[in-house]
């Protein structure tokens, strides 16, 4: 194939692209870090707070200005309907609690029913908790996956190669997240570990192929291996940046979002990045 | 592929869509008519006396009998009082009155009076209560048919069940669809298996009080080993949620307006449950209409409460019935102000400062099976309402949430257009890919009945569905594609192989990448207080049936097409 003989000249090149694109996203995480004193905008599921969803359209502007007096920290977001563009919702979200925020959208002469409103309310003590454990399940789950890869391919750059590609998936939708303001959820974070498993589907598609293929030459491997992997990732993005469109509740447009992000870097971090480092090493080790 | 066709079959039968027209019953009344005639909790009411019933308002349209009052002349010991009503009012116990209801209380009646006669019929036990209860009662007939079976009942009041609309699918919908009230609790320190079952079955017996029946009450924890109780109520109000469970739950035992002993270890020291020496049933007898059993079970109280029964009990005076003697006010239970019920005092027990007191009381049933269990359910609620008050920690609820039903039907609809939308968009790039039509169709196929079975197991296991699970639905969907097209492409390449090789090739693929996603949300099972479970759960169980049914399913039908 004529692209991947291209590629095969300056493979090096595009490797460093790949590489420039997890040093970019560590390096800017942390800074934000060093900034801000956390890896991510954190929202209320995660430092502790309320979110009221109410299901009639308001202005979301005026909405948000009366209630800064009181509430500082106020965010109001619309939630419009995807057919008929039309606002069908509003959600405000503040570290107070319910009861003082509901007391205050009475006194400014909003109506809030039960059955008009959803509300979430998180301890300040359960969502750091919540934090914690959510970090530490993202530790445990890239411990657990890069064991599963040794096991798999019993080799060290090779491996190493799939897990850098996990690490460049993960980082580079959490720095755009931080580079957007995006506030990352409870369920933001699951996305980011579905990420770990889901885009390595690709790498260790690749992997297998290269090491294991010995009937073709390496070219035709890669080459066969980017059609395959192209499809893959290609169908999956398709379907999550569809289902993000359509997806009306915030929840589950930013898992969205961040599986669309992701799958996205999957195709540099694996067809430039994990093809490339495997490439230097067949021809270290002189593997045809 | 048979084990596929055969995982399709179980899922439908797991999710059993029921077309079925008719109202469910979801509870029966312990003790009443319903419950005697031997009707029970599940069955569909299809036709009451020929009129055809399809949903809960057909079923308040016809289920009201209509009933003119009636004389009624009843003798007591203390005299004879008569008043006219719809029904008897009174419920007895070795024909003491421990019941009143408000027209018979104002013609004269009170509990512990002992009836002797009702309407000049004799009344020398409980059978010939009954038996007069029946006669005199005006009642209107009712020809009851469901998918059971047909009854014929004589009502003068509505039936003592509660109805709904079936549900279409055995598919439980969590909060986040239903709408309703989620609170999760926690406990100010590290409690016990037995303290942390005591304070579930607390929890839901006071829930349960306020007739609210669809609740979920569990125990979670998170990675950090945390307890919580949480506690998830379809359609009440955050606010009655939130006074139930932070509030330690008030009880109460009074003789007539007295308090004898409260809630808490000052004055109840233990409720003996668990032991056969001084718990459990002790006998059942047969009655005119069903049968009956009796429990009882020790309860021990501190010296001081004993005192006090003893002071109180000393000013009353003694019915002699043929069941045995009683004191003449009965013991009161009050749980959160409410009363849930009242025991004969034994005369033995008058003016005796005893600390070991025997509580008794029954179950009614159908049938002797039927009332045991009645019995022995009425026993733990019993020893349940004597244990709360005295849970000796406090609670803080550190989640509250509440969810608006009106969202849930939006959501579903919302949420299958876009699954639908994603499943045409796949189906598109694999055919600009693969330009043939039946790779791309039959991979369609493998999704949806992946999605199928996914829900069939969720119902099996009787897993609520919800907005978390569903995501998690969906991300299975996508690896199940990824994995179908490593297949399909093997397949087609490696003409030196046989189609057996090539497979198995595509299958090491498949299942590194399983592992690799399986490993990564292991965690989610504890991290965020199992709150994230769902979605770990359901992605799971989708990737391991694909891995284990519908990918080889799918190998099967490719290899044979290829051919």
């Amino acid at each position: 194939m004529n692209l991947v003989e291209i590629w095969s000249r300056k493979y090096k090149l595009w490797l460093a692209f790949s590489i420039a694109l997890l040093l970019f996203s560590l390096l800017y995480i942390s800074i934000f870090y060093a900034r801000n004193g956390e890896l991510f905008y954190k929202d209320t599921s995660l430092t502790g707070g309320t979110v009221l969803t109410v299901y009639e359209a308001g202005d979301i502007t005026a909405i948000e200005t009366n209630l800064k007096q009181k509430f500082p920290d106020v965010a109001v977001r619309a939630i419009s309907d995807l057919t008929t563009g039309k606002q069908i919702a509003f959600s405000i979200e503040t570290s107070a609690d319910p009861d003082a925020l509901k007391k205050e959208l009475a006194a400014e002469g909003y109506n809030i029913t039960e059955a008009n409103s959803s509300t979430e309310f998180t301890g300040s003590v359960l969502s750091q908790g919540f934090y914690r454990s959510l970090l530490v399940a993202l530790l445990i789950a890239f411990v657990l996956m890069a064991i599963v890869v040794f096991a798999l391919f019993k080799t060290i750059i090779p491996s190493l190669a799939v897990i850098q590609a996990a690490i460049t998936d993960t980082t580079f939708p959490l720095a755009v997240m931080n580079i957007l303001g995006m506030r990352v959820s409870t369920a933001g974070i699951a996305a980011l570990l579905m990420l770990i498993g889901y885009s390595v589907d690709t790498d260790i598609m690749l992997t297998n192929r290269v090491l294991k293929r010995k009937e073709f030459p390496l070219l035709k491997r890669i080459s066969d291996s980017a059609k395959t992997g192209l499809t893959m990732t290609l169908t999956s993005l398709f379907a999550v940046f569809s289902a993000y469109f359509f997806a009306i509740s915030p929840v589950l447009k930013q898992v969205f979002f961040i599986l669309s992000v992701g799958l996205a870097t999957d195709i540099i971090s694996t067809w430039f990045g994990n093809a490339g480092i495997l490439k230097w090493w067949c021809d270290r080790h002189k593997i045809e | 592929m048979w084990i596929w066709f055969f995982c399709l079959l179980l899922a439908l039968i797991a999710i059993r869509p029921n077309f079925e027209k008719g109202v469910i019953i979801k509870s029966v009344e312990e003790g009443s008519s319903a419950a005697l005639a031997g009707m029970s909790r599940g069955e569909i009411i299809k036709e009451i006396n020929g009129v055809k019933i399809s949903n809960v308002a057909d079923y308040s349209q016809v289920a009201y009998p209509n009933i003119k009052d009636t004389n009624f002349s009843i003798k007591t010991k203390t005299g004879t009082f008569s008043f006219s009503s719809k029904e008897l009012g009174i419920k007895v116990e070795n024909r003491t009155i421990i019941n009143v209801s408000d027209a018979a209380r104002d013609a004269g009646l009170k509990e512990g009076m002992l009836v002797l006669e009702i309407n000049n019929k004799k009344i020398a036990n409980d059978e010939d209560f009954y038996e007069a209860k029946t006669l005199f009662e005006p009642k209107e007939k009712f020809e009851i048919k469901t998918n059971k079976k047909s009854y014929t009942l004589m009502l003068n009041k509505p039936l003592d069940i509660s109805v709904g609309e079936v549900p279409r699918t055995r598919i439980k919908t969590g909060l986040d669809i239903t709408g309703g009230s989620r609170a999760l609790v926690r406990p100010e320190r590290t409690l016990s298996q037995q303290e942390m079952s005591d304070l579930l079955a607390v929890s839901r017996y006071r829930l349960n009080v306020y007739g609210v029946t669809d609740i979920n009450i569990r125990e979670a924890r998170d990675i950090q080993g945390n307890q919580y109780m949480l506690v998830e109520l379809a359609g009440a109000t955050p606010a009655e949620l939130r006074d139930l469970i932070a509030k330690q739950g008030k009880f109460e035992a009074k003789i007539g307006n007295e308090t004898v002993f409260v809630g808490g270890k000052a004055d109840i020291t233990s409720v003996c449950r668990n032991d056969a020496t001084c718990a459990g049933i002790e006998s059942c007898t047969e009655l005119q209409e069903g049968a009956a059993c009796r429990f009882r079970f020790v309860v021990y109280l501190s010296e001081a409460a004993a005192k006090r029964h003893a002071e109180i009990t000393s000013n009353l005076s003694i019915n002699y019935t043929q069941q045995g003697n009683y004191l003449s006010k009965t013991l009161d239970l009050y749980l959160d102000d409410k009363l849930v019920d009242s025991l004969l005092i034994s005369s033995d027990l008058q003016g005796k400062v005893t600390t070991q007191v025997q509580v008794e009381g029954s179950g009614i049933g159908s049938d002797k099976a039927k009332a045991f269990d009645a019995a022995q359910q009425n026993m733990q609620k019993l020893q349940t309402i004597l244990i709360t008050g005295s849970l000796p920690f406090k609670l803080e609820i550190v989640k509250l949430d509440s969810i608006s039903p009106m969202l849930g039907k939006k959501f579903v609809m919302n949420i299958l257009i876009a699954s639908l939308v994603a499943i045409i968009v796949v189906a598109t790039v694999l055919f600009i890919r693969y330009r043939k039509i039946k790779p791309p169709l039959l991979i369609m196929a493998c999704m949806l009945s992946e999605i199928f079975i996914t829900l069939g197991v969720a119902a099996l296991i009787k897993w609520n569905l919800d907005q978390a699970s569903i995501a998690g639905i969906i991300a299975a969907i996508g690896t199940g594609v990824d994995d179908q097209i490593v297949i399909l492409d093997e397949t087609r390449t490696g003409e030196q192989l046989s189609q057996k090789e090539r497979i198995k090739r595509a299958f090491a693929i498949i299942l590194g990448a399983y592992s690799t996603t399986f490993v990564s949300l292991l965690p989610l099972f504890r991290a965020g207080a199992g709150l994230l479970k769902g979605f770990a759960l359901t992605t799971i169980i989708g990737i391991t049936i694909g891995v284990f049914i519908t990918r080889p399913a799918y190998s099967d039908i490719i290899s044979r097409i290829e051919k």
